[in-house]
């Protein structure tokens, strides 16, 4: 199966990111009553098997994470992860709270609460960038390290994944988080058919 | 008419582009990738208009409509951005630009931004 994007489409793709992520900065915004500086969207096509050392290059891997994922089916299906670290998580409940020291619980909460708003606004936006739907399952919460982000299970059965991503940066609050959308090998597919009806659409 | 389309994106540009040569389709059209191609584009060539995006590389929005408004205190910028937080708006608005849409643009906003904001 070919699953490589050409240039029309992996430009397509980011700019339909840049649009779900600004959606979700301005909810995330409106949550923590600060601004969010917006960063350009990251694609890329790589092995199942490079994912964890992809996800691991993008963060601190000293610290500990929050790491949310959630999957969604459809025409375009995958997983939207969203992976704050702890110091950014604590900073979020404070903020949410209003107390200086919350609790586990009251972090855990918090990142619930942040998640719920952005996986929901991001794939929701894309999806309607895309001209499609998608169903969401339940949402998944751990505490990991670094290197226990991304599971053998995650991965096994696949042999491509795009990685689109992003940065959520809310710096007067201290709060910064990683975006994942992953995509695999049908999905993929699957995506570039509604990429290429939506380029079809604009470029007529 | 002259008018500049500033956007990282090709989609984005396009998108931009169908919608002026429906409300416009007369006008000369000049593309910029990233702000300082913009402000280069800018001196040269003096468009009417500017649309510009926000989230770019090399430079982005802000910086070239500051850049843009120091050439031309009565440049005409339209900013066209996915980033639609209010401060964002604010931020945009005290530097100067015309007024601020978020992305997509189609035709009934494009008629409207040349009803409201633009001057010609």
């Amino acid at each position: 199966m070919n699953l490589q994007f050409n240039e029309d489409q992996i430009d397509a793709l980011r700019e339909f990111m840049n649009v779900s992520i600004g959606a979700a900065t301005a909810s995330m915004a409106n949550l923590l009553d600060a601004f969010g500086t917006m960063h350009i969207p990251k694609i890329e096509i790589c092995n199942s098997d490079e994912l964890a050392d992809k996800i691991q290059n993008s963060i601190d891997i000293r610290s500990m994470y929050f790491v949310i994922k959630q999957l969604f089916t459809g025409k375009f299906g995958g997983e939207c992860m969203f992976v704050i670290s702890e110091d950014s998580s604590i900073n979020l409940g404070r903020h949410l709270y209003d107390i200086e020291n919350p609790s586990f619980d009251e972090v855990n909460d918090a990142v619930i609460e942040l998640t719920n708003i952005l996986t929901s606004t991001i794939v929701s936006r894309l999806t309607q960038e895309l001209n499609t739907q998608v169903q969401f399952f339940v949402p998944s919460l751990q505490f990991l390290d670094a290197a226990s982000i991304v599971s053998e299970e995650d991965v096994g059965e696949y042999s491509k994944i795009i990685i689109i991503s992003t940065i959520l940066d809310f710096k007067d609050k201290q709060i910064k988080g990683n975006v994942y959308i992953l995509t695999k090998d049908e999905a993929i597919a699957s995506l570039r058919g509604l990429i290429d009806r939506k380029i079809e659409e604009i470029y007529g | 008419m002259k008018i500049l389309v500033v956007d990282d994106s090709k989609i984005a540009r396009m998108s931009v582009i169908k919608s002026l040569k429906v409300v416009h389709p007369d006008a000369e059209l000049i593309q910029a990738t990233n702000g300082l191609e913009a402000v280069e584009s800018y001196k040269k060539e003096r468009p009417d208009v500017v649309f510009l995006d926000l989230t770019m590389p090399v430079m982005d929005g802000y910086e070239a409509l500051k850049k843009i408004k120091e050439i031309d205190k009565e440049a005409q910028v339209i900013v066209v951005s996915a980033d639609i937080q209010s401060e964002a708006k604010l931020r945009v608005l005290v530097a100067g630009a015309k007024n601020m849409y978020p992305k997509p643009i189609n035709v009934e906003i494009m008629v409207q931004i040349f009803e409201q904001d633009i001057l010609l």
